[in-house]
């Protein structure tokens, strides 16, 4: 038997769909949309999983991105002191100044001159400024404050920060508060730890729900398969409406998923600032940086496509 | 057209459902498979279309040896065949349009053809009115009929009916009838599985008899 596509049959056969540029793709996804209609309880279904995973996923992100953030916060008080004997003059300050701003990790270095040491004691001791009264005006050293910028501001690296910072000729002194850094640093590397293990768990559990489920709606249309392999489908053609339907079914589900989250940190917001009395726009809550969000979607996808991919190769057996 | 030679099939366990097959049905012919339920008509006819694969044995559709076929050429060995099930196998969240189209629909071809051609036929089975209905509002006669439309929509080299004429009244069993034997004469192959005496009383062909997985008769071109 000849497997050309033209027989000499009696019947006159129209074009192929898929001779018009994309013809074959539009149809896949006319398909794919044809059979969510038909299918609306099943993909409610799928959908709605896909979701309430994505959700507790994405909500788990949202609590990590903010109590990173605030972790940061607190870092912001990893400050290195460069300590003077003697006040330095304009030029060799203005000089060494430079040479630390050159540094990498310094965020930004500021000059406290004795003066403005003991005026800000003074400030601390506000109603008792009569304790100072006879202490000689330099009894506080000058100082060189520096800020870490970011990444900088865990033992391991403020340390190397220091070592570099003593190699600038002028630099005797340098104190910082070593104890907090170290401490900061253990807080910051647990709360990676668990979050990357709770993460992973997470992600874990919903690959495998979602794909259940999944592997549930396509068992319950096997018939569809069933027939379409009898009647001669090749198998990309089978195939290819269910993972366009996986792929849409992981976008809404994600889509979904990122506006409930919305909604809950919005409500949150409004909430807080209500019953703290504070303006919740200060309050330092962030939502999900847009790449995440980005990649929630994608992560949905991938998981519509996957799910439905491993799911069909039971019962697509051609 | 088709070939059977010293087929055997098991379902799996040590009984065979078929046992030692050889026949042939000549391109053209109108042959009725027979024999009592459980005999193994419906085992028979699935192997034609590599529904599954024999035990052993060599079938020749078109004088190509199918059972060498590869997993990719099946669809293609399909497409010749156009098969009436014994459960119909329609599709019920789908309209009578597309459980018939979907014949054509893997052969690519576009809504607009197919919802003309498709026409075409349901109204050679007088079911055109019921093209938007879904099967489970159809009876059990007019699904028949779509099943068999399905099957006959691509003018297919040959024409597989399980019990074609089940639960009809004799008189849609005799539309059955003529579109089977109008499509024979437009020069499908036609089998027939059935049970049913009387009908071959009533439209004498010839008859393959299936006994316990044994062709007992009619296996060769009489
Ligand atoms: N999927 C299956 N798995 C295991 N055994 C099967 C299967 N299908 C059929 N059989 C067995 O194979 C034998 C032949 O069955 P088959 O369906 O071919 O009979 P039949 O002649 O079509 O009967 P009927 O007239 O009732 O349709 C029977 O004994 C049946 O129990
Ligand atoms: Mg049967």
């Amino acid at each position: 038997m000849k497997r050309n596509k033209a027989t000499n049959r009696a019947l006159k056969r129209p074009k192929l769909s898929g001779d018009a540029g994309g013809g074959r793709f539009g149809y896949f996804v006319t398909r794919a949309v044809m059979n969510i209609r038909q299918n609306m309880l099943v993909n409610t279904l799928t959908v709605g999983t896909i979701t309430l995973g994505l959700l507790i996923l994405s909500l788990f992100l949202l609590v990590y991105v903010n109590v990173e953030g605030l972790a940061e916060n607190w870092s912001e008080k990893v400050q290195v002191t460069v300590y003077f004997e003697s006040e330095p003059d304009p030029v060799t300050l203005r000089n060494l100044t430079s040479q630390v701003e050159a540094l990498s990790g310094t965020a930004n270095a500021k000059f406290v001159s004795k003066v403005e040491a003991l005026n800000r004691f003074r400030e601390r001791l506000k109603g008792q400024e009569a304790l100072l009264d006879g202490l000689a005006p330099d009894i506080l050293p000058a100082s060189l404050e520096i800020r870490l910028k970011k990444g900088h501001r865990e033992s391991a690296a403020v340390d190397a920060y220091v070592s570099r910072l003593k190699k600038i000729p002028g630099v005797a002194e340098v104190q910082y508060g070593e104890e907090w850094v170290r401490r900061f640093s253990t807080f910051m590397s647990f709360m990676r730890v668990t979050g990357l293990v709770l993460g992973a768990f997470l992600v874990l559990a919903v690959v495998l729900i979602v794909s259940n489920t999944i592997k549930l709606t396509i068992y319950a249309r096997q018939d569809e398969l069933e027939i379409m392999a009898l009647v001669g489908g090749t198998k990309w053609f089978i195939k290819i409406p269910f993972l366009i339907e996986g792929i849409i079914q992981g976008s809404a589900g994600a889509l979904l998923a990122e506006l409930v989250l919305f909604g809950v940190y919005f409500a949150f917001l409004h909430n807080a600032g209500n019953f703290l009395s504070f303006n919740p726009a200060d309050a330092g809550l962030s939502f999900l940086p847009l790449e995440w969000l980005a990649g929630l979607l994608a992560g949905g996808m991938l998981l519509g496509l996957l799910g439905s991919l491993t799911s069909l190769k039971r019962f697509v057996r051609i | 057209m088709i070939r059977l030679n010293n087929v055997y099939m098991s379902y799996g366990g040590n009984v065979a459902a078929l046992h030692d097959v050889s026949l042939h049905i000549a391109k053209g012919d109108f042959v009725y498979v027979t024999g009592a339920s459980g005999a193994g008509k419906t085992t028979l006819m699935r192997l034609f279309y590599l529904a599954h694969a024999p035990s052993r044995g060599q079938i020749l559709i078109d004088g190509q040896n199918i059972t060498r076929f590869k997993p990719a050429q099946i669809p293609y060995l399909r497409r010749d065949f156009g098969v009436v099930f014994q459960d119909f196998k329609l599709l019920p969240n789908r309209t009578v349009l597309e459980n018939v189209g979907i014949t054509l629909e893997v052969l690519g071809w576009n809504k607009k053809d197919i919802a003309r051609r498709v026409n075409h036929v349901l109204k050679q089975m007088g079911l055109e009115h019921k093209v938007n209905s879904t099967p489970q509002r159809l009876s059990g006669g007019e699904q028949q009929r779509i099943a068999l439309a399905r099957a006959l929509v691509n003018e297919p080299k040959i024409l597989l009916a399980d019990e074609p004429t089940g639960n009809l009244d004799e008189a849609t069993a005799n539309q059955v009838m003529s579109v089977l034997k109008e499509a024979n004469i437009r020069g499908t192959t036609v089998v027939v599985a059935t049970h049913d005496r009387h009908l071959l009383d009533k439209h004498p062909r010839r008859v393959i008899m299936v006994d316990k997985g044994r062709i007992s008769e009619g296996g060769d071109e009489a």
